[in-house]
């Protein structure tokens, strides 16, 4: 993840933020958290997990790539993003379909068919 | 009774992924043809002078605490002077300019063939999906619904008693209607018109 750091030299002035930076370092997470629900979709599918199991499955996976993109962002949100809410809540519910559809997909091929 | 209904290894095969191929080869299609008809548009010299103009005054805005105040002032009234400010438009020009943006054939060419671009290939894969695809079981989604769910999830199937986890065609296409937008924007990149937003 190439993040850039935006932060203003001066600590005590309002922050400038370089929307491009910004930009580019929010996509990183976009794509993972996309990624990871995906591959977490199919591994829900084939273990069997069912109803609420699966969805508390894919929470343990978004918060297993939250860890991780806040350990790259070296645990200080303001070099790299505006607030802690992007790194950590950004993208979540959107995962969320593409989690179902491939635990459906997997779940049914595996063990209904 | 109702649980472990046994499903032919055929629906599999002939119905769940040839629409989902079917729907992600859609999306590229799309994707590609959007691309190939977007008129190129030739770049407006005054729009593009007032958008440059646009961009300088929000940098001097968000910079605005690390230059000494009376330079900031003097380059405000740079852009906000009556006579010959960057920025200042009088009224009369600003509502002609209004109306000539929506009258302009361009940009509305181009906001009608996105929104056909999006609405003729989910229309036609709907119609398909109807007339193949109705009347049976197709897939069996992990989680339990309410019955409340029941008629909108089995509009094809015309048992009362069948588990409500059993789903109907049409809802596997808006399952992958939903669930490919994310797989769209992993293999097209950034700026791809599969947003139905």
């Amino acid at each position: 993840m190439a993040t850039q750091d935006k932060r203003s030299d001066t600590s005590d002035f309002p922050e400038i933020v370089n929307t491009d930076n910004l930009q580019s370092n929010m996509k990183p997470i976009y794509y993972s958290r996309t990624f990871l629900s995906i591959i977490g979709g199919v591994i829900a599918g084939i273990w069997g997990f069912t109803g609420f199991t699966g969805f508390v499955f894919y929470f343990v996976v978004m918060l297993a790539a939250s860890f991780g993109l806040a350990a790259k962002a070296k645990f200080s949100a303001d070099s790299y993003f505006d607030s802690w809410n992007r790194v950590l809540l950004d993208g979540i519910l959107g995962g969320l379909m593409s989690f179902v559809l491939f635990w459906t997909f997997a779940y049914d091929i595996v063990h209904i068919f | 009774m109702a649980d472990d209904l046994v499903l032919d290894t055929a629906i599999r095969n002939w119905v769940l992924v040839p629409l989902s191929v079917v729907m992600v080869l859609i999306g590229v299609l799309r994707y590609f043809v959007s691309k190939l008809i977007r008129s190129s548009q030739n770049p407006d010299t005054k729009a593009i002078k007032e958008g440059q103009a646009v961009i300088r005054a929000r940098n001097l805005r968000s910079a605005a605490h690390l230059i000494p105040s009376k330079s900031f002032r003097s380059r405000r009234i740079y852009f906000t002077n009556e006579e010959n400010g960057l920025l200042y438009v009088p009224k009369e020009e600003a509502q002609k300019a209004q109306a000539q943006m929506f009258q302009d054939p361009n940009m509305a060419m181009d906001m009608m063939k996105k929104n056909l671009s999006m609405i003729i290939p989910q229309t036609l894969t709907f119609a398909w999906v109807n007339f193949f695809f109705s009347g049976f079981v197709a897939a069996k989604i992990p989680f339990p619904l309410t019955p409340r769910f029941r008629s909108m999830l089995q509009n094809g199937i015309d048992l009362s008693t069948v588990d409500v986890s059993y789903v109907s065609s049409r809802s596997w296409y808006f399952l992958n209607l939903f669930g490919l937008r994310g797989f769209f924007s992993l293999i097209l990149g950034e700026e791809n018109a599969t947003d139905d937003a």
